[in-house]
């Protein structure tokens, strides 16, 4: 009985000083952004609407974080309401930019990131007042973060809409997207949750972590390494605030010296978890599993240095170019995929050892495999019609503005792309009684492409879609 | 795949080959496998670079020409439109189609015969259900009536033989939705292969005031429409930053001569006549002086030619103002004339020659020439006027006239484009009927009811079987039977606490 109490007491201690901490950090920067908003005289302007909203999610994050390490309830009351606090900053920051632009802040990327980041906020509460998923912000906060500090980075002056954008059908086919999209999002955090309590092998979970950071670093090297170790980046205009053209269509790219062997030691590094991991299944050898771990952390570490030296690099200075004489400035503006891909591939490192260390304990908090399984179907039961009307609205749209419904453009086929493999998995549960295992895959697939075609298609395939 | 499927025809070898056809396409399977077959190849067609969107130089630059050459071979340059892929997209209608006759009469007699009194084995494997203690049959029945009753329900008694139940169901149609869903999607795809067949597309440029009837489709070919179409005006509205906020466009639709329609089209608001859609597409100048004004003073500096003794010594008279087009002439007196000979949108000079340069609006030069009548003193000449004055061609100052330019009003087009869509009805009515079947697939729930008085035969004890069922969403239902069991518990001790004017009252009705 003792020994229990003691156990008890000891989170709650650390809990305590958790939260101070946190409140501490927020009122240190929202203390600094006083001073700098006595300074300019403006409070509710929009940066600082969402630097507010920045350092609130951040401190959510922390907390959440901190609940799903070690368990402490009372993170979650302090946590939800630092969640509030960033929610109302964020509503802030999106009211003021509607006023401003006069339309619903859906036309670009930076204004989409701001709707999503919103949505995703609203989600985080509602699964954690109403279906008490209350580990979910540990998982949807660190997003969130990412969304706020992406948006400072690709804030856009307000434009006009051109004139095929001012349709209602526009709004209609944006907000039908957004829902559906977060509703994929949703199921696909469901999906992997029930693998968890599926009891599937945290030694899965390390070779996909580690598969997906190699992916990562694998395509930037790639597409990005340059001869001598250099790292190509697009380059960027910090007057017009627009990537630099050579000719019509192709941009202009700068080389940054010695980053490109940074990455390909970053490759190597997050390469080695799965290559023991290989080796320990082909070896039946347990104790390589043990290394794996290690070389995980020590993968995240190398991953922040990458970060940081690609920040500190890429955010200003002038680089030479292949493609034609002279310095030219780039910008992390210029390279959000790489940025948002280096953060991620933190992001899930950090999630999977948060699994690793904190295993029996996510078991005990999140709901069991079964009813994991059913609500993910449901989830994607709400986004499947979603998607539907969402392409029907996108159609409607497209007809009334281009003459034809159906362009076969690749943000189409992508949409429609998606729209089949959650068809395939509505008729593989409903009809083959698909359940488990298998079904959480393809919601995971289903996610996957959901992602291609919101980023993939906008950042690598051309087409009418250029809006978003 | 292919493994499972020859076991599949080999415990059916008995069957004949259309039937294993027909079986074969009726299969989720195949269904599943030629909807992996449009994905991947869906996907192909985004990534390798699409013929007509993309020029043909582009193609070039992307690809090697064997590449290319084996692209092209396989239509994989314009896959949305090739004969496989269209091919493919058929096979698929034919497998929903076949699907769902196959499965179809079975979930017809479900529908249209609903099971109403359930018989012992099916009582004995249905979940949940739930048996509940009662004195008599009839009190069973009537508690049964009265709880489905509370909860919103219809009871409905069923007669079999010797037997009496309680049935009760609520959106049969649910079991119907999936073959709505199935049909509207046939119906998207049917419109869609109308607009395919017997559909085009093309564009028309019309400047200011011009009529035409000539589309350019996609393909180049003109299509000629049996009535015109004239652009009255059309405009740009800008933001303060100089973005285009509206294009807009007054059309005009000339049949037989006679204006039939008229509308002032924008972005999003197209022109439609007999089946013609046409959309505000573009906006620009076309390059072309639509009219320019000039002033014209005489020549003072030289003795104008036929003007003799009137004009000298009179006060320089006030310089006239002309508005001229291209080609146009215009007297400036007896003898002179001026015409508006060349316009040029960007010009360049070389070897004492006026070259047109491009036809963007870069550097403007108008070319003038005056003219005077061959008259007893002097012959007949012309003096070459332009503006800017170019030094080699340029004679402004010998001219009799001293002509300045005072406006320059440029032409403008309208970019429309048109498109013939007779299919669209169909995909329109299947997007709706989509949304309703989807909406009847998740959120009506088919559930049913039946409560049966039984009588135990070991102990001798009637109970009223009660059991539900739905087909989805068992939670919610489970939560739902819950509520009814405890409804139907409380009916029956109610009916037993008021039992014997209750019973005498019932079997009297009986």
């Amino acid at each position: 009985m003792t020994q229990v109490k003691t156990e008890q007491q000891q989170p709650a201690a650390t809990g305590a000083t958790l939260i101070v901490f946190v409140g501490l950090a927020i009122a240190f920067l929202l203390f600094m952004a006083f001073l700098n908003v006595v300074k300019s005289g403006n409070l509710l302007s929009e940066t600082n609407l969402l630097f507010a909203a920045l350092i609130f999610y951040a401190g959510a994050g922390a907390l959440y974080l901190g609940f799903g390490v070690t368990g402490t309830e009372s993170y979650v009351k302090f946590a939800s309401l630092a969640t509030w606090a960033g929610l109302i900053a964020n509503s802030g920051a999106i009211a003021h930019r509607w006023y401003e632009a006069g339309h619903p802040p859906f036309a670009s990327v930076y204004e989409m990131l701001l709707s999503f980041v919103w949505t995703l906020a609203v989600l985080t509460l509602i699964a954690e007042k109403k279906y008490h998923v209350k580990v979910i912000g540990t998982v949807t906060m660190p997003v969130a973060i990412v969304g706020v500090v992406l948006m400072q980075l690709l804030r856009t002056e307000v434009h006009p809409l051109v004139p095929a954008l001012q349709s209602t059908w526009l709004h209609v086919h944006v907000t039908l997207a957004m829902l559906a999209y977060a509703a994929c999002a949703l199921s696909f955090a469901l999906a992997m949750m029930f693998l968890i309590q599926d009891n599937m092998k945290t030694e899965t979970f390390l070779a996909v972590t580690s598969a997906s950071s190699v992916a990562i670093y694998a395509s930037i090297v790639l597409t990005r390494f340059e001869k001598w170790g250099g790292l190509s980046l697009v380059g960027w205009d910090a007057e017009h605030k627009q990537e630099v053209f050579i000719s019509r269509g192709v941009r202009l790219f700068v080389v940054i010296p010695d980053l490109g062997w940074l990455m390909l030691l970053a490759l190597m590094v997050v390469a080695a978890p799965l290559i023991l991991y290989g080796l320990a299944r082909w070896k039946k050898d347990g104790s390589y599993l043990a290394v794996a771990n290690r070389a995980v952390f020590v993968s995240i570490l190398l991953q922040i240095m990458t970060l940081v030296m690609f920040l500190l690099r890429a955010r200003d200075g002038s680089y030479p170019s292949l493609d034609a004489d002279g310095l030219f400035a780039t910008s992390l503006a210029a390279s959000p995929f790489i940025l948002s891909a280096l953060v991620g591939g933190i992001f899930i490192s950090l999630l999977y050892l948060l699994l690793l260390w904190r295993r029996p304990d996510l078991e005990r908090l999140l709901p069991d495999a079964t009813s994991l399984d059913r609500i993910t179907y449901k989830t994607i039961c709400l986004a499947f019609p979603l998607l539907t009307l969402m392409i029907a609205a996108g159609a409607y749209w497209a007809n009334q503005t281009w003459g034809s419904y159906w362009n076969w453009d690749p943000k189409e086929t992508w949409a429609a792309i998606t729209w089949l493999v959650y068809a395939g998995y509505l008729h593989m549960r409903i009809t083959r009684g698909w359940r488990g295992r298998r079904a959480a895959y393809f919601a995971i697939l289903g996610f996957g492409v959901v992602m291609f075609t919101f980023f993939g298609v906008t950042y690598l395939l051309p087409g009418l879609h250029a809006y978003a | 795949m292919a493994a499972s499927s020859s076991i599949h025809s080999g415990t059916k070898a008995g069957k004949s080959l259309p039937r294993r056809v027909w079986q074969t396409a009726a299969s989720i399977k195949t269904g599943v496998v030629l909807l992996i077959l449009v994905v991947i190849l869906a996907a192909a067609g985004t990534i390798i670079l699409q013929r007509p969107m993309t020029e043909a130089d582009d193609m070039q630059r992307a690809y090697s020409p064997q590449a290319l050459r084996i692209l092209d071979a396989t239509s994989m340059t314009d896959v949305f439109h090739a004969w496989w892929f269209l091919g493919l997209m058929a096979l698929v209608s034919l497998c929903i189609i076949a699907a769902s006759i196959d499965r179809f009469p079975n979930a017809w007699r479900y529908y249209s015969r609903p099971y109403k009194y359930p018989d012992a084995s099916f009582r004995k494997a249905l979940h949940p259900q739930k048996s509940i203690p009662i004195a008599d049959e009839e009190t069973g029945l009537v508690a049964a009536e009265r709880a489905i009753d509370s909860l919103g329900l219809k009871p409905e008694r069923v007669v079999r033989e010797d037997h009496f139940g309680i049935f009760s169901e609520r959106h049969r149609i649910s079991e119907m939705a999936v073959y709505i869903v199935h049909a509207s999607l046939l119906l998207i795809f049917f419109g869609w292969i109308i607009d395919g067949v017997y559909g085009w597309r093309g564009s028309i440029n019309l400047n200011e005031g011009q009529t035409s009837n000539e589309i350019v489709l996609r393909d180049g070919k003109i299509r000629t429409l049996p009535f015109a179409i004239r652009c009255d005006a059309a405009g740009q509205e800008n933001y303060k930053d100089g973005t285009p906020k509206k294009w807009w466009s007054k059309l005009a639709v000339v049949e037989g001569g006679r204006d039939v329609k008229t509308k002032e089209i924008v972005v999003n608001d197209p022109l439609l006549y007999s089946g013609v859609r046409f959309y505000q597409a573009s906006y620009g100048g076309t390059g072309k002086a639509k009219k320019l004004v000039i002033t014209a003073t005489p020549n003072a500096s030289i003795q104008p030619a036929g003007a003799g003794a009137a004009g000298i010594g009179l006060p320089t008279p006030a310089p006239k103002e002309i508005s001229l087009a291209v080609g146009e002439t215009a007297d400036l007196d007896a003898n002179t004339s001026v015409r508006f000979a060349e316009f040029f949108s960007d010009y360049a000079v070389r070897d004492g020659q006026v070259y047109k340069r491009s036809n963007e609006v870069g550097d403007p030069a108008a070319h003038l020439i005056v003219s005077t009548k061959g008259t007893s003193k002097a012959g007949a000449a012309s003096f070459d006027v332009w503006f800017p004055s170019i030094p080699e061609v340029a004679d402004n100052a010998k001219a009799p006239y001293l002509l300045e330019p005072k406006d320059l009003t440029m032409g403008h087009y309208t970019g429309l484009e048109v498109s013939h869509e007779p299919g669209q009805w169909g995909v329109w009515t299947g997007v709706v009927l989509m949304g309703v079947g989807l909406a009847f697939v998740f959120y009506v729930v088919h559930m049913r009811f039946w409560a049966v008085p039984v009588r135990d035969d070991k102990t001798g004890q009637t109970v009223l079987w009660v059991g539900g069922s739905t087909n989805r969403n068992r939670d919610a239902f489970e939560q739902r039977f819950a509520e009814l069991v405890e409804a139907v518990e409380k009916e029956v001790r109610t009916i037993s606490l008021h039992a014997p004017s209750e019973r005498t009252v019932t079997t009297a009705a009986s």
